[in-house]
C-alpha cells in the first residue's frame, strides 16, 4: 500500500487528511517532548489553512508529557530557530511544509541549539516515536500554556545586531515583495520600512491560504514581476510560506533564480567581513559560489543536501557564510545557523548600500553559469546505487563527490546526479558556462545512465 | 487497575494512565463522524489536564469538518444549554465532574442538549470503534466561531424565567457558596443580581486543584459550615466544579446530606404545580422522596443510575422533574441538565414563598438514615459476583433495573457496579443509624468475602 506520509530526517510530512491527521501529529509531539525532556517547548506554523489545527494538536500532545509549549503563532521558521536559543527553550516544532501546496502539511523539529534535528538525533526521536510505550504524566504534573509576545523582535534584534542599518536607511531604497501569504507577511514590511525602504508589497493576507504556487521560482512569480517593471523598484524579494528561501528580481522585473541569492549574499559577507574562512554549501550549488570564494582566498566544501547537512558541516568547519543554492537558502551564522530570507534581504540591501551600485550592476559582475534540470525513471535503490558506483570508476579523474549522489566537477561545469527522496527517479543537475553547453552535458549523463540501468 | 471507561456518559480515563491525546483526538474524531461534520458546542472544566483535553478535541473537530464554537471555562449545563441555544449538533463537554482529581473525561451532548441516551450512545461507540473517520481535504478543514456575547445572559433568563425573582430579592438572603475551583462561579455575579441575593463565593478561582472531595456532601461542606454563623448567613450551598451537583447546609450550620436536596426541590415544586406530576429518578434515591412525592400526590418512576437515563426518562415520560441522591436536579421546563443554578434557584424560592429558614425546610421533610460505601472490584468480575448475591437475601423483595436492590418494609440495600470506576457501589437506607450501620457492615462483609 503507497502512503503519502514521509517520515524522515527532515521531519513528518503528508496530505492532510490522507495520511496526516490530527492524532498521528499529537502523537508525535507527544514522542517529541518526551524526547527533549519535557520543559519549555516552542511551537511555530505558517499560513496554511491547517495550521490551527495541527497547531491544536501538537499543543495538546505536548502537554501530556508535561511540556510547556509556548505559542509563537504564525512566525517564520527562523524566528522560531532564534527564539529557542533566545528563550531557553529545549526544543521547538514548526507546523509547515515550507514550498509544498496546500494539501500538504508538515512537522519539523528543533533542538535546543535552535537547529534542526540531524541525522542522529532524528533517529532518536523515530526510536522514540516507533515504540508502543510513551511516558505520558499525571494531572498533577500538568503545566500551562504560554503565548509568547513579539517573537518576530527576537529574529529583528538578531539580524539589526550584524548589519549597518544606518547605511542602508540612507539609500532610501524602493522595495517589493511578494510573501505568498505566508509566514513572512505579517513582519515583512515593516522589517523593510525600518531599514529605510519605501515598500510595496503583495500576497500579505496570512488567513487567505496561498495565492499563488508557493515555491518561489520565476514561473510562480509573475505578479511581482509585472509589479516591479511597471514600478520604479531598486529591487524585488519573493519568500516562501515560511519565509526562509528568498528569491531576487532585477529593477526590470527579472527573477534572478534560487542560486544568485547565495551569490550575492556570500559575495557580500566575504567582502564585509574582510577575513579568510570557509564557506559551506550543498551539492547543488552553483560554482559562481566557488570561483568568488577562490578569488577571495577563503576554502569551499560541499555538503549533503538538506538545511541540517549544511549547517551540521558549516559549524564543524567554523564557516563564516553558506547556504544551499538550489533553495535560495542564505545561512549566515552571525545571525544564526538556518536558512533566513530576513537576513538575506538585509544582507542584499547591505551590498547595494555600501557598493552604491544597482542590483543589475552587481549580478553582471558576478560569474555567470547555465544550470539544467532532467530525469531517469529509476525505481529501487539497488539500480541507483549501481548508476552511481559505475559513474564514480567511469569518471575517477575527476575525483567525484560521492557523499550524496555523485557529482562530478570539470574546470567550468559540474553534474549532479542524484535518486530522489520521493519519487522513483534520479535527478540530474547540469550547470555550465552557457545555456548550451549545460544542456548537452545533462543530455550527455542522461543518456550514460539510460545505458547502465538497461 | 482500570483507568479508562467508556460508557454511559462518554469517555473517562485516568490522565496519564489511560486518557491519551491520541485516545481523545480519536472519541472526538468519533463525534465529528457521528455528527456528520455539523455545529458543535465545546467547553471545558478547571482542571489542569482539560486544556489539553479542549485542545485535542478541537483539532479532531476541525479534522472531522465541525463549526466550532467554542464557550471555554464553562459550566456542564450552560453548555447544555448553549447545544439547544444555539442550534447545534451537538456538543463536547471536557471535564469530570465529580470524579477524582486525576481523572478527566468527554461527554457528548446530544442536539436536544442531553447527555445521548444508552442507544445513541452506542451508536457513537460504534463509530469509535469501527475507526473510520471523517478526516476532511486541506480546504474543508472546520473553523471556529466565537461564542455570541449575549449567550451568559440568556442562560440566565431561561433559569430565573423559571423561578419567581422578585420574592426571592424581598428576603434579601445572604448565601455562601462553595464552587470547588470549579467552572460555576464565572456566573456567580449575574445569578445573584438578578435574584438580589448577597452572594459569598468560596473555592470561586477556577485553578483546577480541587479544594477538597468534588462530590457535594456532608464531609465536603466544612468550608461552608465554619462560615455560616460567624457571617449569619441564611443558606449554604456546595457544588461539584461541573456546576451539576449541589449539597446544602442550613442556616444552623447542620450539614444535609446530598440526598436531601432533590427532596426538597420536588417538594416545593409539586406544591406549587396545580396537578399531580411525574417524578423521575434512579434506583438508589432516598425513600424520602418517595414519601414526598406521595405526600402531594406525585407519581416517583424509577430508572437506571446516570444522568443520560433521568433525563432521557424525563423527556420521554414528559415528567415536570428529574433527579437523584447524589444533589442533582433537572426540569423539564428547564435545560435538560443537572444544574446547580437552577438547584439554589428553586430551594430560595421555597424558603421565600414558605417564609421558612433553610433550618425549617431542612425540618419539614421525613429523615432516613443512608450509608454509600464503595467496594473496590473490578467490573469484569463484580456483574457475575452480585449475580451471585442474589440469593443471600431470601426475605427482600428484588429489584434487577439497574444492579441489585433489596427492599425491606424497613429499610432497603442497593448495590451495583459503578460504570465510571472499577468499584462496587453500596447505598443502605434505614430508618435509624443503628439499623442502617448494622446492615452495612453485614453486607460488606460478604461483599469483602466474594471479592476476595
Amino acid at each position: 500500500m503507497s502512503t503519502s506520509l514521509k517520515i524522515s530526517v527532515s521531519g513528518v510530512r503528508g496530505v492532510v487528511g490522507e495520511s496526516l491527521t490530527p492524532s498521528l501529529v499529537a502523537y508525535f509531539a507527544a514522542s517529541f517532548g518526551e524526547y527533549v525532556g519535557a520543559g519549555r517547548v516552542l511551537v511555530a506554523r505558517d499560513t496554511r489553512p491547517t495550521g490551527t489545527m495541527f497547531e491544536n494538536a501538537v499543543i495538546s500532545g505536548l502537554l501530556s508529557v508535561g511540556c510547556q509549549p509556548h505559542i509563537l503563532g504564525v512566525v517564520p521558521t527562523p524566528t522560531l530557530q532564534m527564539a529557542v536559543v533566545k528563550l531557553r527553550a529545549n526544543g521547538g516544532i514548526i507546523i509547515s511544509a515550507s514550498h509544498n501546496p496546500e494539501e500538504w502539511n508538515a512537522l519539523k523539529f528543533v533542538n535546543s541549539s535552535g537547529i534542526f534535528l540531524n541525522d542522529n538525533e532524528a533517529d532518536e526521536l523515530l526510536d522514540i516515536y516507533n515504540q508502543p510505550y510513551t511516558n505520558y504524566v499525571a494531572e498533577s504534573e500538568y503545566r500551562n500554556v504560554h503565548i509568547a509576545e513579539n517573537p518576530f523582535g527576537i529574529h529583528k534584534d538578531k539580524i539589526f545586531s550584524q548589519i549597518d542599518s544606518e547605511l542602508i536607511r540612507k539609500s532610501k531604497f524602493k522595495v517589493a515583495i511578494d510573501c505568498c501569504n505566508g509566514a513572512g507577511a505579517p513582519y515583512a514590511k515593516t522589517f523593510l520600512e525600518e531599514l529605510g525602504c519605501e515598500v510595496t508589497a503583495i500576497f500579505t493576507d496570512i488567513d487567505k491560504g496561498f495565492e499563488r504556487t508557493p515555491e518561489p521560482a520565476a514561473k510562480n512569480l509573475g505578479a511581482l514581476s509585472k509589479l516591479v517593471r511597471e514600478g520604479k523598484f531598486d529591487i524585488g524579494f519573493a519568500q516562501d510560506p515560511d519565509a526562509d528561501r528568498l528569491v531576487l528580481l532585477s529593477s526590470k522585473g527579472e527573477a534572478l533564480g534560487e542560486q544568485l541569492t547565495l551569490v550575492l549574499a556570500i559575495s557580500h559577507v566575504l567582502e564585509k567581513t574582510k577575513k579568510h574562512g570557509n564557506v559551506v554549501v550543498n551539492l547543488a550549488t552553483t560554482k559562481a559560489v566557488e570561483d568568488i570564494v577562490k578569488t577571495s582566498g577563503s576554502e569551499i566544501s560541499y555538503s549533503k543536501i538538506g538545511e541540517i547537512n549544511v549547517t551540521s558541516e558549516m559549524m564543524v568547519k567554523k564557516a563564516i557564510v553558506g547556504g544551499e543554492g538550489g533553495s535560495g537558502g542564505v545561512i549566515w551564522p552571525a545571525v544564526h545557523p538556518c536558512r533566513d530570507s530576513f537576513t538575506g534581504m538585509a544582507l542584499i540591501l547591505e551590498m547595494m548600500a555600501s557598493r552604491n551600485e544597482s542590483i543589475d550592476a552587481i549580478v553582471k559582475s558576478m560569474p555567470k553559469y547555465s544550470t539544467v534540470n532532467s530525469k531517469v525513471s529509476c525505481s529501487g535503490s539497488r539500480a541507483s546505487q549501481k548508476v552511481i558506483r559505475e559513474l564514480r570508476e567511469k569518471y575517477a579523474g575527476q575525483k567525484p563527490n560521492t557523499s550524496d549522489g555523485i557529482r562530478i566537477d570539470w574546470e567550468d561545469r559540474w553534474v549532479l546526479v542524484r535518486p530522489s527522496n520521493t519519487e522513483p527517479v534520479i535527478r540530474i543537475t547540469a550547470e555550465a558556462k552557457t545555456e548550451k553547453t549545460a544542456e548537452d552535458l545533462a543530455a550527455k549523463f542522461k543518456d550514460e545512465i539510460e545505458k547502465i540501468i538497461s | 487497575m482500570q483507568s479508562l471507561r467508556l460508557g454511559s456518559a462518554g469517555m473517562r480515563g485516568e490522565i496519564g494512565s489511560a486518557l491519551t491525546p491520541t485516545l481523545v483526538i480519536n472519541f472526538a474524531s468519533a463525534f465529528g463522524t457521528y455528527v456528520e461534520g455539523g455545529k458543535v458546542v465545546i467547553g471545558r472544566d478547571s482542571r489542569s489536564s482539560s486544556p489539553m483535553l479542549h485542545i485535542a478535541v478541537t483539532s479532531a473537530l476541525q479534522s472531522c469538518g465541525c463549526k466550532i464554537i467554542d464557550a471555554g471555562l464553562c459550566s456542564a449545563p450552560f453548555l447544555q444549554f448553549l447545544v439547544t441555544h444555539l442550534k447545534a449538533d451537538g456538543g463536547l463537554l471536557i471535564g469530570a465532574g465529580h470524579h477524582p482529581a486525576e481523572w478527566n473525561a468527554i461527554v457528548p451532548i446530544g442536539e436536544n442538549g442531553a447527555y445521548l441516551n444508552n442507544r445513541r450512545m452506542q451508536e457513537l461507540l460504534d463509530v469509535y470503534h469501527n475507526g473510520h473517520f471523517r478526516n476532511c481535504v486541506w480546504n474543508k478543514i472546520g473553523k471556529l466561531e466565537p461564542l455570541p456575547e449575549k449567550a451568559y445572559d440568556k442562560y440566565l433568563d431561561k433559569i430565573c424565567g423559571l423561578i419567581d425573582t422578585n420574592l426571592i430579592s424581598a428576603r434579601k438572603f445572604k448565601v455562601i457558596a462553595d464552587f470547588c475551583g470549579g467552572s460555576g462561579s464565572c456566573l456567580a455575579k449575574g445569578f445573584a443580581e438578578r435574584l438580589g441575593i448577597e452572594l459569598i463565593p468560596l473555592n470561586d478561582t477556577p485553578t483546577g486543584i480541587l479544594p477538597h472531595d468534588p462530590e457535594p456532601r456532608p464531609r465536603s461542606s466544612f468550608q461552608v459550615k465554619s462560615f455560616m454563623s460567624h457571617l449569619k448567613a441564611d443558606i449554604g450551598f456546595v457544588f461539584n466544579s461541573d456546576m451539576s451537583r449541589t449539597a446544602i447546609t442550613t442556616d444552623t450550620g447542620e450539614t444535609l446530606s446530598e440526598e436531601y436536596t432533590f427532596p426538597l426541590v420536588a417538594s416545593h415544586i409539586l406544591l406549587k404545580s396545580k396537578e399531580p406530576c411525574i417524578v423521575v429518578t434512579n434506583w438508589c434515591t432516598t425513600r424520602t422522596l418517595d414519601d414526598v412525592v406521595a405526600k402531594c400526590n406525585g407519581k416517583v418512576e424509577k430508572t437506571k443510575v446516570g444522568q443520560a437515563p433521568i433525563i432521557d426518562d424525563m423527556i420521554e415520560l414528559d415528567a415536570k422533574l428529574a433527579g437523584d441522591g447524589s444533589g442533582s436536579v433537572a426540569l423539564k421546563d428547564s435545560v435538560p441538565a443537572f444544574d446547580s443554578y437552577l438547584t439554589m434557584g428553586i430551594i430560595l424560592e421555597s424558603m421565600a414563598v414558605r417564609n421558612a429558614r433553610s433550618s425549617e425546610l431542612a425540618a419539614s421533610i421525613p429523615r432516613y438514615h443512608i450509608i454509600k460505601r464503595k467496594v473496590n472490584c473490578h467490573s469484569s468480575h463484580a456483574y457475575t459476583l452480585l449475580r451471585n448475591l442474589k440469593s443471600q437475601f431470601p426475605g427482600a423483595k428484588l429489584t434487577e433495573h439497574d444492579g441489585f436492590r433489596f427492599d425491606w418494609h424497613d429499610g432497603w440495600v442497593h448495590l451495583r457496579s459503578a460504570m465510571t470506576e472499577p468499584i462496587i457501589r453500596m447505598i443502605v437506607e434505614w430508618r435509624t443509624k443503628e439499623e442502617a450501620e448494622e446492615k452495612a457492615l453485614q453486607v460488606r462483609s460478604l461483599l469483602e468475602r466474594l471479592v476476595g
